[in-house]
């Protein structure tokens, strides 16, 4: 449970840190990757080679740090060069991104180790890493969004109400309708009425279980936005209306509970990237 | 003596003699099969049998269980469309263990295999096992080695790759396997190939079509009771000793949908309910599940109906259609 929830809430926290930058002054735009990124990641390639790269760099430029700290040059030397070869192999991996590297500076960087001044070295790590940095801060949230993320628009939704199939976002349009159908005659007085949209809500909304496994392969997830605590309330919710008397109480705070930690929550997690996607679809 | 009568005795002798070879040897194969020399054994071997053919192979003696297995979804393990649709056209690693195994081992998820995927599940890999064919019986087979393996008959077999379904199984606590109700015996011959059939005695062989049978009124309980301001509907599995529909990836549904109408026949009301693994709404062995809705005003007649849809369909059947008449 732990573990799930630190991982759903560094999801969450990562996403939340991109969004301000998307609607700031500062200008963050996020570009589909170039093209021939393509041929670094699946179905193109069977392995997602560019994240591969990407390790064998991180791994020699870290690895040089901890070799110096523990006073083994021998073997800070061996990484920095074998440093200088990835990263030059980078570079040419991308041709629309060969000017992020530098070249220059990685070798260098690779000379000054072997001075073995710690000081120095460092110094001549830091143009190196800025080049990271930079392309990190210019791509990485748009590779995430086109090799990582799944489309939501592939995924198709059989309405339980009327066995028709649709897109993702037009079921989403008809549930939000559903879920108004019953605030919005629950707020007018119209007891009944409410009561029967919720059980269609409640019917449609529970369809979205079987939506996981598209893109989930462990039933664990589940436990989110679907799980018990939405589950529980929209019992809770069908129950209360079909009562004589509903509790206003107790409707709205099964409502707060669905709209909050059902709709709310997964959209946090799962609409920045589909957002996104659907813009470059867009042009 | 006639010479008419020296070829009469000796195509009666020549006769005896077949008939004795041919019982000693029907004696040999079916009790005693130990006492044939190992010699004779290695010639009768086809060793190709051992290299992996296609189930149509094994076909060529086992022909009853070839055809079965042909029609069983066993054998759309990979080439059917709705699973090429969910594993993105079969690129997920996850899903290759239980669709195209190497090898099954009673009670552990089998490894993927790289050849002969279109054949799914096919007898290979739920036979073979260390150079020899694997199953329920101790016999002697001339052409390829066999080992009894009282797996074969547990449930525990199937759970390898029915993995939920075995633990739901388990929670019924229900004495039959899954080979009773999914595998049923009937006496027959093992193999129809027209030389080595007479030569092995009769045997009850397990139907290799794993019929599950539509879903039927018999399995699924429907009792409806009217009252003047509400339905109940009660749906129980009585029979079933797993979730009604069960599954591990698939997803197949049971839907009720309960109808109400006016004099006129308009509808009033409409509700449906899915009954589906996927949705945690299946329904579990002998326990009932119970829906509740008001009865609309002016309603006279409220229809109930639960229809059943395979994972590998979109096609429904109809297990139950009631009608009843709101008169109070
Ligand atoms: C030209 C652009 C570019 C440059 C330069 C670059 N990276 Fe990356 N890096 C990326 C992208 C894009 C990703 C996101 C990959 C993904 O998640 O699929 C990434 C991801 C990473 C990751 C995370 C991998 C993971 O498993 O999620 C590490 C670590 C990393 N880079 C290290 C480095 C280091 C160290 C350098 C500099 C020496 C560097 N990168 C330079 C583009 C770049
Ligand atoms: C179109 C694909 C898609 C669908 C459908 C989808 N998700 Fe996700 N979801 C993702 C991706 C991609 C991530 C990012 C992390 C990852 O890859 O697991 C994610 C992240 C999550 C997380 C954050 C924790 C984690 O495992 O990474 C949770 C919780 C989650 N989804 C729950 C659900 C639930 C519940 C459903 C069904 C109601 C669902 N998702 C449907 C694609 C999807
Ligand atoms: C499985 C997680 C999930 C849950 C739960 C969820 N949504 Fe969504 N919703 C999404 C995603 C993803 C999109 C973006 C779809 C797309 O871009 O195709 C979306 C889009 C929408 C949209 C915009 C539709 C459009 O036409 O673009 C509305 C409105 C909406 N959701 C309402 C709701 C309401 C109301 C609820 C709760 C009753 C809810 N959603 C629950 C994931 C979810
Ligand atoms: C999903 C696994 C599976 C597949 C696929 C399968 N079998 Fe079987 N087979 C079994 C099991 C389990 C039994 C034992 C059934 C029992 O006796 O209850 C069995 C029994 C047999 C027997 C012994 C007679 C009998 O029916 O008990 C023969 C012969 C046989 N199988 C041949 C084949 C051939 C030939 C094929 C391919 C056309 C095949 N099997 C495919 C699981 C399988
Ligand atoms: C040339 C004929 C022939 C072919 C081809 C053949 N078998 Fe058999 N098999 C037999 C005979 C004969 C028996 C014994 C029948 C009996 O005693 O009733 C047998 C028995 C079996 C049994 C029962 C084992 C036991 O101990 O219960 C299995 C399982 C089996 N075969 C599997 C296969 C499979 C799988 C193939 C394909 C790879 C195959 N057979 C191909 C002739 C054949
Ligand atoms: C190697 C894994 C494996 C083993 C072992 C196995 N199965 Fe299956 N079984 C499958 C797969 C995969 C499917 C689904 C095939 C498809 O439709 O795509 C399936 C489908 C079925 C179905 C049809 C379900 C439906 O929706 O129509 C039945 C019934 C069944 N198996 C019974 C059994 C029984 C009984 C056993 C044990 C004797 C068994 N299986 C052993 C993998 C296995
Ligand atoms: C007492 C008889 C009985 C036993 C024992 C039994 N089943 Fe079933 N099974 C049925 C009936 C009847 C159905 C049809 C109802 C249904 O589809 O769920 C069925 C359906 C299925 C289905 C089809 C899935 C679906 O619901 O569409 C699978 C797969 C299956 N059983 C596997 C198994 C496995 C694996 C075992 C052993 C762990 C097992 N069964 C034990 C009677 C039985
Ligand atoms: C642990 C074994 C196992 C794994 C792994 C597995 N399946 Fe299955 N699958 C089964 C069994 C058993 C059945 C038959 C019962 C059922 O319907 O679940 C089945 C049936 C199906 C069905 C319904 C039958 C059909 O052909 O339409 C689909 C679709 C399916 N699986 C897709 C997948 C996908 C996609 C994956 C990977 C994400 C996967 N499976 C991984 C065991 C497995």
């Amino acid at each position: 449970m732990k573990t799930a929830c630190r991982v759903l809430s560094a999801v969450v926290l990562m996403i939340l840190a991109f969004i301000p930058n998307v609607a700031g002054a500062k200008d963050f735009v996020v570009k589909p990757p170039p093209a021939s990124l393509d041929k670094f990641y699946p179905p193109q390639s069977k392995e997602p080679k560019w994240v591969q790269q990407m390790h064998k760099l991180s791994g020699s430029f870290g690895g040089v740090f901890v070799n110096m700290r523990e006073g083994d040059w021998e073997n800070a030397e061996k990484l920095a060069g074998q440093f200088v070869e990835a990263y030059k192999e980078t570079s040419e991996m991308v041709p629309e991104w060969e000017e992020y590297f530098d070249l220059d500076a990685a070798k260098n960087f690779a000379e000054t180790v072997k001075t073995r001044d710690g000081e120095k070295i460092g110094k001549a790590a830091g143009p190196v890493g800025k080049t990271c940095g930079k392309c990190h801060g210019d791509h990485e949230v748009s590779v995430w969004a086109k090799y990582h993320w799944p489309s939501f628009h592939e995924v198709k939704v059989i309405d339980p109400m009327d066995d028709k199939e649709v897109g993702f976002d037009k079921y989403m349009g008809s549930l939000s309708g559903a879920f108004k159908g019953v605030t919005v005659n629950f707020k007018e007085g119209q007891n009944d009425r409410a009561h029967k949209a919720a059980r269609t809500f409640k019917t449609k909304y529970t369809e979205l279980k079987s939506t996981c496994s598209k893109c989930h392969t462990t039933g664990d997830v589940q436990r989110f936005y679907v799980g018990e605590p939405v589950m529980a309330a929209l019992s809770g919710l069908v129950d209360e209306l079909g009562k004589d008397k509903p509790d206003p109480g107790t409707v709205w705070k099964n409502v707060g509970i669905v709209g909050k930690e059902g709709c709310k929550h997964c959209h946090l997690v799962h609409r920045p990237a589909s957002f996104i996607k659907e813009r470059w679809e867009e042009k | 003596m006639k010479p008419a009568r020296i070829l009469i005795l000796f195509s009666l002798a020549c006769g005896m003699a077949g008939l004795l070879a041919c019982g000693t040897i029907y004696f040999l194969i079916n009790k005693k099969h130990t006492w044939i020399p190992e010699k004779l054994v290695e010639l009768a071997r086809q060793p190709d049998l051992l290299e992996n053919p296609t189930a149509k192979r094994c076909g060529e003696c086992h022909e009853a269980i070839f055809k079965a297995w042909e029609k069983s979804r066993h054998a759309r393990a990979w080439i059917s469309e709705t699973y090429i649709k969910d594993s993105e056209n079969r690129s997920k690693e996850k899903c290759l263990p239980c669709h195209i195994p190497r090898a099954v081992k009673a009670g552990s998820k089998p490894e993927p295999r790289l050849t002969q995927r279109d054949e799914g599940v096919f007898c290979i890999p739920c036979h073979m096992a260390d150079g020899k064919m694997n199953g329920p019986y101790a016999l002697y087979s001339p052409p390829h080695p066999t080992r009894q393996n009282d797996a074969y008959r547990k449930a525990v077999f199937c759970g390898s790759c029915h993995e939920k379904t075995y633990k739901e199984w388990q929670a019924a606590g229900h004495e039959s396997t899954c080979q009773k109700c999914h595998m049923p015996r009937a006496e027959g011959r093992l193999v129809q190939n027209p030389v080595l059939k007479y030569f092995h005695a009769p045997k009850e062989v397990a139907d290799h079509g794993f019929p599950h049978g539509a879903v039927g009124a018999g399995e699924i309980g429907l009792s409806v009771d009217i009252k003047p301001d509400r339905v109940r509907v009660v749906l129980l599995n009585d029979t079933v000793p797993h979730h009604v529909p069960t599954a591990d990836n698939g997803d197949p549904r049971l839907y009720l949908t309960v109808e109400q109408f006016d004099t006129a026949g308009e509808k009033l009301d409409r509700v449906r309910e899915i009954l589906a693994p996927q949705q945690e709404t299946a329904l579990m062995y002998k326990k009932e599940v119970a829906f509740t809705y008001p009865v609309e005003r002016g309603a006279r007649r409220v229809s109930v109906r639960l229809e059943y849809k395979p994972a590998w369909s979109t096609e429904k059947t109809e297990v139950h259609n009631k009608s009843f008449t709101v008169d109070f």
